[in-house]
């Protein structure tokens, strides 16, 4: 786990204080957790409510994502649970932030995050060193 | 003719201060052949727990040629031709054998804005007056606003009932001269600094956190200064050319502000009511719709168009003290409007604002823009990095998010303003 470039691209993530817990996760599966110390202890309290939640939405995004679904939210008592779907599958990145978060610069990370697993995804012999994420310039396509 | 400018984008996303210095150094110091006449340097506030801005600045200068001018600081985000960011640091160094550079600081900006602007110009002024070149500009980059420590209540946005909020004007006064925790005062600076030297095409821009408004910092070569102003000033033969676009439009909702007071920063009375009761009143909004926790995500929302000086002056209502609106500038009384603005008309405006550049052929750009828009846009920022990317093809451009900016030209005059779009592009006229 502790070399997987998508718990590295997690990681970076969750280092941002507003992001309470993110992952890579489909319908009742967490395909990819962040590889240090998981997520914020707050959301702890929270987590088997949302954790419900968040497969109900996957259901939808199963439904809608061959058609275009991009992104897809919910709040839940003083959380927003954010879904930044990976296109014409039925995986997202998953974000918990605090309700009244400045969500429009998270936002911009959480994009660059999707872009960053998507070429990952696509490319994975390239991203195989971990040392070279470091060095890397995320480049909008 | 075309003369030999290289600019160059430099870039990090590591967490280490020291290590992100180095970085965003190097990257930009490799693309130059020759060593930049100047290097612009924003970062996020991020490094402030991962080794500190002290340490960052270390590590841009442990690469940076010796006594480079450098100015910046810290902003809640940028763009460059590599795509949209709220986390790391970016720097734009240009080399041009036609141009002279010169930086400025002035500091204690929030107690004394007028002194501060003449003290910077005054270092370009010196720097400039032999150099032959005759186009000059200037980016004016302020300390932004810090929210206002009141005694008994801290640091807050929102202060409408209990004991302090009596005396809100006052403890605001206080906060502004004892601490400068308030009101950058952005405006009195620039308007000093255009006062000064009226010949120069200038972009205004404000440092800030991650839109929190605790604390903000700014660079000028190795040091890391607060509640200051840095210029960075340059005469070129470039042809350059400044130019402001908003996209807001005015609403069938006005109204008339009969008293101001702090100076000309609070809105006290509109139409002879008390100004917040007022206010919800206008936009049908329930006494209590406001508190702490849904201002950032409520009235930032609803910009107003004031006056000063005759011009238009579109703001964002950022602090809500007793019954007074605080606004970022100081305004004359007046009508006013409530003003909408929507993602697409955001993107519109910057479409036509570089439409006004069509004549120039850009060897680089920089431009400051406001962060209400960064938070609206959210993760369609790039759509705005796509539409710079096709004006600016190969060549580099640097985007910082600002809590208060605008541009100065003498044919133009000065546009201040909330939620606009501030565009500087140097090249060659076609």
């Amino acid at each position: 786990m502790r070399d997987d470039p998508i718990a590295q691209v997690l990681d970076d993530l969750l280092k941002l204080d507003d992001i309470l817990a993110c992952m890579v996760a489909r319908r009742n599966m967490i395909s990819v957790m962040p590889s240090d110390e998981g997520f914020k202890p707050e959301v702890n309290q929270i987590w088997d409510n949302i954790h419900r939640a968040m497969d109900d939405v996957f259901g939808v995004i199963g439904a809608y994502s061959q058609i275009g679904l991009g992104e897809m939210e919910f709040r839940l008592q003083g959380y927003e649970v954010l879904f930044y779907v990976f296109p014409d599958t039925e995986n997202a990145l998953v974000a918990i932030v605090p309700a009244l978060a400045n969500k429009g610069l998270l936002e911009v990370e959480l994009e660059n995050a999707r872009r960053e697993i998507l070429k990952i995804m696509t490319n994975p012999n390239q991203t195989s060193d971990s040392k070279k994420k470091d060095d890397e310039v995320y480049v909008t396509a | 003719m075309n003369l030999e400018v290289e600019a160059a984008l430099g870039m990090s996303r590591k967490w280490n201060a020291r290590e992100a210095g180095r970085e965003v150094a190097e990257t930009a110091i490799k693309n130059l052949t020759l060593p930049p006449d100047f290097f612009l340097l924003f970062s996020t506030i991020h490094y402030e727990k991962y080794g500190g801005f002290q340490e960052f600045l270390n590590g841009v200068w442990d690469i940076l040629p010796k006594k480079t001018p450098l100015i910046g600081g810290t902003v809640p985000g940028f763009i460059n031709n590599y795509g949209c960011f709220s986390r790391g640091t970016s720097a734009l160094a240009v080399s041009c054998p036609s141009m002279d550079v010169v930086v400025g600081v002035g500091r204690n900006t929030k107690r004394n804005p007028h002194r501060a602007a003449k003290r910077c110009t005054e270092m370009i002024q010196n720097g400039l007056k032999e150099s032959p070149y005759k186009n000059k500009f200037l980016l004016n980059f302020i300390s932004g606003p810090v929210m206002p420590s009141i005694p008994g209540l801290g640091q807050k946005k929102y202060i409408r009932s209990g004991f302090i909020s009596k005396f809100a004007i006052q403890a605001l006064n206080l906060s502004q001269v004892l601490v400068q925790k308030g009101l950058a005062r952005e405006d009195e600076v620039f308007e000093e600094t255009v006062k000064q030297l009226p010949d120069y095409q200038m972009i205004l821009g404000t440092s800030m956190d991650d839109y929190r408004g605790m604390k903000n910092y700014q660079f000028f070569n190795d040091e890391v200064l607060t509640n200051s102003v840095v210029n960075l000033g340059l005469a070129t033969d470039l042809n350059l050319d400044v130019h402001t676009t908003h996209g807001m439009k005015e609403t069938d909702q006005n109204f008339t502000i009969t008293k101001l007071g702090a100076g000309n920063h609070a809105i006290c009375k509109i139409d002879g009511k008390p100004a917040v009761p007022e206010l919800l009143r206008l936009l049908d909004w329930p006494e209590g719709f406001l508190n702490e926790e849904t201002m950032l995500h409520t009235i930032l929302y609803y910009p107003i168009s004031l006056k000063r000086n005759g011009r238009a002056v579109p703001v964002v209502m950022p602090l809500i003290m007793k019954d007074y609106i605080i606004v970022p500038c100081i305004i004359d009384d007046g009508k006013v409007s409530i003003l909408t603005v929507s993602g697409k008309d955001l993107i519109n405006a910057v479409k036509e604002n570089l439409q006004y550049f069509d004549r120039i052929q850009p060897e680089f750009g920089l431009f400051s823009t406001c962060v209400t828009i960064l938070q609206t846009l959210g993760h369609r920022t790039n759509i705005v990095q796509e539409e710079l990317c096709k004006y600016f093809k190969d060549k580099s451009f640097l985007l910082f998010y600002s809590a208060g900016e605008g541009t100065y030209s003498q044919t133009e005059d000065m546009t201040y303003a909330n939620m606009s779009f501030n565009t500087a592009v140097f090249g060659h006229r076609n």
